[in-house]
């Protein structure tokens, strides 16, 4: 970051603030391309997996690959600043522990996509688990990479020749993967325990009608699905015969006056 | 020392007895299959349908099928899959069993199924209870709250991570339709149903502790290696050999005494507390209980060994012999215990102290040992170690097994205790019931309150020795008023002076210490 040599104030520390918020939008975007790689993941090997679907997962690794190297040499740049003031030398360490911790998610989610796509290979349809999926991953992707709308023309490359060339590429960023986090451990040293998070221990809750609802209603009372059904029947039927009084008392009222 | 088989361990990981998930994965794979594979449909919610429900009577009819079992055998395999988390249950998630009935069951997706290769993270598990959290403030069960708060401080410096990225995969899964949520909560919940049982219940991947070395890879071949299998095979060729009839006629012998004792082979009256968390039949048995149970006191029957390692049974054996008059036999195999398995600095005060209560001539609780093993005994206390007193000890201890045991086994006291000992009813708990007990686990006694416990009822014995059980060969000692039932007190004034010659030490003497007894002398 070059020195901005100002009169005023603490402008000294500008750029340092800077690097902070870049570093911090790096590594919440590098958390949330994690997150949608998981969710993609956990796609693999059942009804929806696809070429398609191989394909957004090679796409979001590759962007999350790309984000960890900027971050990578954002950080340790500023970590092995030794003028770093206290407090942001503080906030650089949070941020590195979050890094450090997105790295091993993305790790394991690698390998573990890496052993599925072994066993449920694209050539070999029928091995497929009916896990009740429906739709693809698509708009997860879409989130990942940052793009509103993931309008992506059919891959026209042969699934295994897409399969073989993706083992390969994977296997080594997989290792790639592996020696970038050796090398941050020898090369910056954050005591972990030392690091105080901001956050509240309770997440807030982003909203309240989900798929909790659902679950709750169809799970906890099994006995009470017939029931239901016959229930809403039963009351169908009450509002059929409320119209229909309604209906003779007001054809009996014309008819009378 | 490890000499292993030539032949390969195939399937075996390095953490042992997890060769079922590689098997189990082959059959749900054939499960999938259009054409010979299970039947499934569609399962109808309040707003939308998910497809590939498949009921629990049909996967019972298609493994006895498919593996040429009897229904309740695949039954036990449907549940086996169903408890490893390879399929999870849609009504009743937190019972993880095949019902043979039209309850739904759904497959879980690959990224879930169970594999020993990556463990299971708490982080994920963190991440996963905070999303619950996100989802619902307040969702969270107690068991679930406990571990919550304990990764919370165990974990706090990558607390901001985890609530981030259970923000952002909360954001991820929104993305998708309803009915691809409501499947994807579905398949979270059912894996850390599996990995993070709820109290009460256990995983079924649970393997124990992990190996630290993998048993097939190959180890290095250096002479210390070839110097371990050689000792290996001297010791086994120096090892004693029994003939295979008497070994297997011990064996037949010792199941059928010990079956009904044995608490998971038949029923533990009042009940067994692994299984039903109820502690009675702990209380009932505690080592220094008043009235024994009855199964107790069989096995007191069954040897002299046990009668002893029994605490309770120990006890009644000291009332007897102390009615007999005996007592300094078991007292002296208690010391010689004590001895063996004591501190290594107490060896001498300890060998000291035996030899002038029971070994020396005119001791106060002289026991009665042929005289060659009192030569060697006497010997060996000039330079003490742990065993120094076994022979006498055996010697003692054999005594007692072929005299005072029969007795004791027809005595009144012995007789009384049966009388006495209680038969508890057994339990019948319902399902309610036993979850309420298995609420109530509280953890037993600390280990150091039990040890000081012990030390003071030890002290309280040693301070409490009837020293009223003299011998006849005992000097009189002044200060104690009481004498027992020596009729002749002119053969005790002759023997004042401690260096008087004892008994004989070819003489037997016999064992029976009653009070009109005379030796020959």
């Amino acid at each position: 970051m070059p020195l901005i040599n100002n009169k005023v104030g603490d402008d000294g520390t500008v750029g340092k603030d800077k690097a902070l918020v870049d570093g911090k939008a790096l590594v919440d975007s590098l958390i949330k391309v994690v997150a949608c790689y998981r969710v993609l993941a956990t796609c693999v090997g059942g009804c929806t997996d696809s070429l398609q679907l191989r394909d957004e997962l090679r796409q979001t690794r590759e962007k999350a690959q790309r984000l960890a190297m900027a971050i990578r040499s954002h950080l340790t740049s500023h970590l092995r600043d030794k003028s770093l003031p206290e407090e942001q030398r503080k906030e650089m360490e949070i941020l590195w522990v979050g890094f450090s911790s997105s790295l091993e998610l993305l790790h394991v989610d690698m390998c573990k996509v890496f052993n599925m796509g072994d066993i449920f290979s694209l050539s070999k349809k029928e091995t497929r688990v009916q896990n009740g999926l429906q739709g693809g991953g698509s708009e997860v992707a879409a989130r990942a990479l940052s793009v509103p709308d993931l309008n992506q023309p059919q891959s026209t490359s042969l699934p295994a020749e897409f399969e073989s060339h993706e083992r390969s590429t994977m296997e080594k960023d997989i290792s790639q993967l592996d020696h970038m986090i050796d090398d941050m451990e020898m090369k910056v040293n954050v005591l972990r325990w030392m690091v105080d998070p901001h956050g509240p221990q309770y997440p807030d809750p982003l909203s309240s009608t989900d798929s909790a609802s659902l679950l709750s209603v169809d799970e906890e009372q099994p006995g009470h699905q017939p029931l239901h059904q016959r229930r809403k029947l039963f009351v169908l039927l009450l509002l059929v015969a409320v119209v229909l009084v309604v209906a003779t008392l007001s054809i009996c009222i014309v008819f009378f006056s | 020392m490890t000499i292993r088989n030539t032949l390969q361990d195939h399937g075996q990981r390095y953490r042992p007895r997890m060769a079922c998930l590689k098997k189990s994965e082959k059959v749900l794979l054939e499960m999938q299959d259009p054409k010979t594979g299970l039947k499934s449909q569609p399962q109808r919610l309040v707003i939308t349908t998910i497809p590939h429900a498949i009921t629990g009577e049909d996967i019972i009819a298609w493994l006895a099928d498919r593996l040429q079992v009897d229904t309740q055998e695949a039954r036990s395999f449907g549940s086996m899959l169903v408890a490893l988390g390879y399929i999870y249950p849609l009504q009743d998630h937190k019972r993880l069993v095949i019902k043979p009935d039209a309850s739904l069951y759904r497959f879980q997706t690959p990224y879930f199924w169970p594999t020993q290769q990556w463990p299971v993270e708490d982080t994920d598990y963190a991440i996963y209870l905070a999303k619950r959290n996100i989802r619902k403030k307040g969702i969270l069960e107690m068991h679930e709250q406990e571990h919550y708060n304990r990764l919370h401080k165990w974990m706090n410096h990558k607390w901001d991570f985890i609530v981030m990225q259970a923000k952002e995969q909360y954001r991820a899964a929104k993305e998708r339709k309803k009915p691809d949520r409501v499947v994807f909560d579905c398949q979270e919940r059912a894996y850390w149903v599996v990995h993070r049982p709820p109290p009460g219940t256990v995983s079924a991947m649970d393997y124990g502790l992990d190996r630290q070395i993998d048993p097939n890879s190959d180890e290095a071949v250096t002479p210390d290696f070839y110097e371990r299998i050689m000792i290996f095979t001297q010791q086994s060729i120096m090892r004693p050999r029994v003939k295979s009839s008497v070994s297997i006629g011990a064996l037949v012998k010792y199941c059928a005494t010990y079956n009904n004792h044995d608490p998971f082979l038949s029923n533990c009256l009042p009940s067994n507390p692994w299984i039903t968390d109820d502690v009675t039949f702990w209380t009932l048995n505690m080592p220094c209980v008043e009235i024994p149970t009855k199964m107790r006191v069989e096995r007191w029957t069954f040897s002299f060994a046990e009668l002893l390692s029994d605490t309770r049974g120990r006890d009644d054996f000291r009332l007897f012999l102390k009615k007999e008059f005996s007592g300094e036999n078991l007292a002296f195999w208690e010391a010689c215990e004590d001895l063996k398995w004591g501190k290594a600095a107490s060896i001498k005060e300890k060998a000291e102290h035996i030899y002038k209560t029971f070994l020396a001539r005119g001791a106060p609780r002289w026991i009665n040992i042929d005289g060659k093993t009192m030569e060697v005994t006497v010997k060996g206390l000039k330079h003490p170690h742990r065993y120094v007193l076994d022979p006498a000890q055996t010697h003692i201890y054999m005594l007692m097994k072929k005299d005072s045991y029969g007795r004791y086994q027809k005595s009144p006291v012995f007789k009384d205790t049966v009388k006495k000992a209680i038969c508890p009813d057994e339990h019948r708990f319902s399902g309610a019931q036993l979850e309420q007990n298995s609420k109530k686990r509280r953890p037993s006694l600390s280990p150091i309150i039990l040890r000081q416990m012990e030390q003071e009822q030890r002290a309280k014995m040693a301070a409490n020795i009837d020293i009223t059980q003299l011998c006849r060969f005992t000097t009189p000692v002044p200060h104690l008023a009481v004498y027992s039932g020596f009729t002749d007190y002119s053969h005790c004034h002759r023997l004042t002076l401690p260096h008087l010659p004892g008994p004989h030490p070819g003489l037997s003497v016999p064992h029976q210490r009653g009070p009109g007894q005379h030796l020959g002398v």
